[in-house]
């Protein structure tokens, strides 16, 4: 059996072999947490969901249907969304605006359904940007356990705002 | 001798047209003196981008976007306009002509209202993909764009002013092809408008555009100004995928461009060579296409029950065994090879000594007589293989009284394809208005149906149907058979060329084609020879 030869291109100093610096560069945030809540008496957890911290203004959660300043829905339907869907979580089904919600629709056609599979979301965004309406936006936040997979596909009515939102092409 | 030659060659020259070398861009093409300058062209590869001009219709010049530059000619002409001349010198795709096409596409868009994400022609629509060649990005147009609201002037037929060109092209259609005056530009300027006027001549003056030809109406309109409401939001157009195939309508067997999608027809759409194939095809043809995958038979059921298919075919060659006056119903929407494999046992049992009569009409307005076409597509024969079973002398009955009688009198009524789907009744709104021409909505209210409640023949009718109705229930035996769609045969037209069908839809595995079940029934050799 033959060896292999390692050529070892640094060698270490005496005060190295110890490995004392290394161990204490590696466990330093821990160190720093200990020190934090054991003598400083500092939390460093959250007590989530009743305590939430701030998410970036660029997190991508949960879906939201976006209404224009009328107050009437944005989406019209378009397929967009669920065509470039890379996880095929969208499901649409448009149909023609009955006379009695049309105070509700700036356009001929809306979504009748308009679902979102949690379970199958990758979260990419790419909905928000095939989006020509600005009417989907991933800014709802952290998305919540529950119970059952069914549960876990949105409906038009969990993520549709109740009034007016931000101008298109806008994030909160 | 000599004279009369040159007369006919004279005569056939005039005919072909004089060919004429035209130059394009500095490139020298010969072409059809005769013909149009975008047909001309369009042969050659230059294709000259048009809304208005259709091949079938009459020349308006209405949309500009053709426009081209002619050597020694000041002004910019319009290519659909412009007769061709020998030694013309064409600058078709050169800066001026570029910008003027782009000063064109910007009057064109200024009332357009550009919502192509609800619009259904998104996709197929000549406007965009020429906004996108030709036009700009941006549009200096500041004012307000005209709002009038949709309005349905068809039974099946939605047109949106908003976005409408005024290419003139469905008024033509309505006039030339279709030969009703019914539609017609109102008002002028801005507000002009194309709007349903009753034709005058027309007794009982319908509120709604009502002829054959509504869904042709949405395909030449270049822009999504007319849409079909049966087809209205169901799809985006580039899900579908595309197969041709043959319409199973009518014996004119007009070549189609199927669109599908989860393994059922959305629509039939024309040809995609439709100079060969024809530019046009019916309503009667394209919007029953949705019965295909709807409700379908996959099980053999003996008088409603379900059973083994052994034991149908069994029972099924006993029936054939002990009757002696048989009536076999239909066969005009099967292929020629099952026709074939029909008329083989046709002979076996006549041959056996046994009284058969068969004809592939099965109700009134089939036993026509005279005109038979409904109109310049539609045949009167509804089923696609009818002039083959013409050949075959499967003409047995002289008019429907004849048939019902000999239902009450046979020992053993066969039934192939006659009670099924789309041919027999049209489940859902009936999109197609032909004049007279009765489509009945379920298989009750059949002709073929009644007739057998009447003379109480259910117990001795064997249905080979692709649908699971009531039919199916009621028969001694139902017969799962595979439809139109869903294999691959030759079919003969009503002039007598025969077509190929493509498969469009997956059949179930394991179901048969009605010539596979009459080849595969048991020990028929030995039928009734005592």
């Amino acid at each position: 059996m033959a060896t292999i030869q390692v050529n070892k291109k640094y060698a270490f100093r005496w005060y190295e072999k110890f490995y004392f610096m290394s161990i204490t560069a590696g466990l330093w945030v821990t160190l720093k947490h200990f020190i934090k809540s054991a003598f400083l008496r500092r939390m460093v957890t959250v007590q989530y969901p009743e305590q939430k911290k701030p998410l970036s203004s660029r997190f991508r959660g949960l879906h939201r249907l976006k209404r224009n300043e009328k107050g009437q829905e944005r989406c019209t339907a378009c397929y967009c969304c669920q065509w470039v869907c890379p996880a095929d979580a969208i499901h649409i089904v448009a149909a023609e605006v009955p006379p009695e919600r049309q105070y509700l629709h700036p356009e001929d056609k809306y979504a009748k359904v308009f679902q979102v599979d949690l379970l199958r979301c990758i979260y990419c965004g790419l909905c928000e940007e095939a989006c020509p309406k600005g009417a989907i936006y991933l800014d709802g936040g952290l998305p919540l356990p529950a119970d059952s997979r069914d549960a876990l596909i949105l409906n038009k009515e969990q993520m549709l705002e109740p009034t007016g939102g931000p101008i298109i092409g806008e994030r909160l | 001798m000599d004279s009369l030659d040159k007369q006919l060659s004279n005569r056939i020259a005039v005919k072909i047209g004089a060919m004429a070398k035209i130059w394009v861009d500095g490139v020298e093409y010969e072409v059809d003196e005769k013909k149009n300058l975008i047909d001309a062209l369009k042969e050659k590869g230059v294709e000259i981008p048009h809304f208005c001009y259709h091949p079938k219709l009459s020349v308006v010049g209405m949309c500009r976007i053709c426009l081209i530059e002619i050597e020694g000619v000041p002004k910019f002409q319009a290519a659909c306009n412009t007769p061709i001349k020998d030694g013309m010198k064409i600058n078709a795709f050169g800066e001026k002509i570029v910008k003027a096409r782009e000063g064109v596409m910007e009057f064109l868009l200024i009332n357009h209202p550009l919502d192509c994400p609800v619009c259904d022609k998104a996709g197929e629509c000549r406007l965009q993909d020429y906004s996108f060649k030709l036009g700009h990005e941006t549009t200096r147009y500041k004012e307000e764009k005209r709002n009038i609201p949709q309005e349905k002037i068809g039974t099946n037929l939605y047109i949106n002013h908003n976005r409408c060109i005024l290419c003139y092209r469905c008024v033509r259609f309505d006039r030339e092809i279709v030969g009703v005056n019914d539609l017609e530009m109102l008002s002028r300027g801005n507000d002009t408008i194309i709007a349903y006027v009753p034709p005058e001549t027309e007794k009982e003056k319908s509120p709604y555009l009502n002829h054959n030809y509504q869904g042709a109406l949405a395909d030449i309109c270049p822009v999504g100004a007319l849409l079909n409401e049966s087809t209205l939001f169901r799809s985006r157009v580039w899900w579908y995928e595309s197969k041709e195939s043959h319409c199973h309508g009518c014996a004119t067997l007009c070549r189609v461009t199927a669109n599908l999608k989860n393994n059922a027809i959305y629509r039939y759409m024309p040809p995609q060579h439709p100079e060969r194939d024809g530019y046009f095809i019916c309503d009667y043809g394209r919007f029953s296409t949705h019965d295909f995958s709807q409700n379908r038979l996959y099980a053999y059921r003996r008088s409603g029950t379900k059973i083994r298919s052994q034991e149908a075919l069994a029972q099924l060659a006993e029936l054939l065994a002990q009757a002696k006056r048989i009536a076999v119903l239909g066969g005009g929407s099967e292929s020629c090879t099952d026709v074939d494999a029909l008329a083989e046992l046709v002979g076996k049992l006549r041959d056996a000594g046994k009284t058969v009569q068969w004809d592939f009409r099965s109700n009134a307005q089939a036993f026509y007589s005279g005109n038979a076409q409904w109109d310049f597509l539609l045949s009167k024969d509804l089923r696609p293989n009818a002039a083959y079973l013409r050949q075959k002398n499967a003409t047995d009955f002289a008019d429907f009284t004849a048939l019902e009688k000999e239902l009450g009198q046979a020992e053993l009524i066969l039934v192939v394809g006659e009670l099924s789907p789309p041919y027999a009744y049209q489940t859902g709104k009936i999109y197609a208005h032909v004049k007279g021409l009765k489509i009945p909505t379920s298989v009750e209210q059949t002709e073929l149906y009644q007739a057998l409640d009447t003379h109480n023949a259910w117990p001795k009718t064997v249905l080979l149907t692709t649908h699971a109705d009531s039919a199916a229930d009621k028969a001694l035996l139902a017969i799962p058979i595979q439809s139109f769609v869903e294999k691959s045969g030759r079919f003969c037209d009503k002039e007598g060329n025969f077509k190929e069908t493509t498969v469009l839809l997956r059949p179930v595995q394991g179901l048969r084609s009605s010539g596979e079940i009459w080849q595969s029934i048991p020990a028929l050799e030995p039928v009734g020879v005592a």
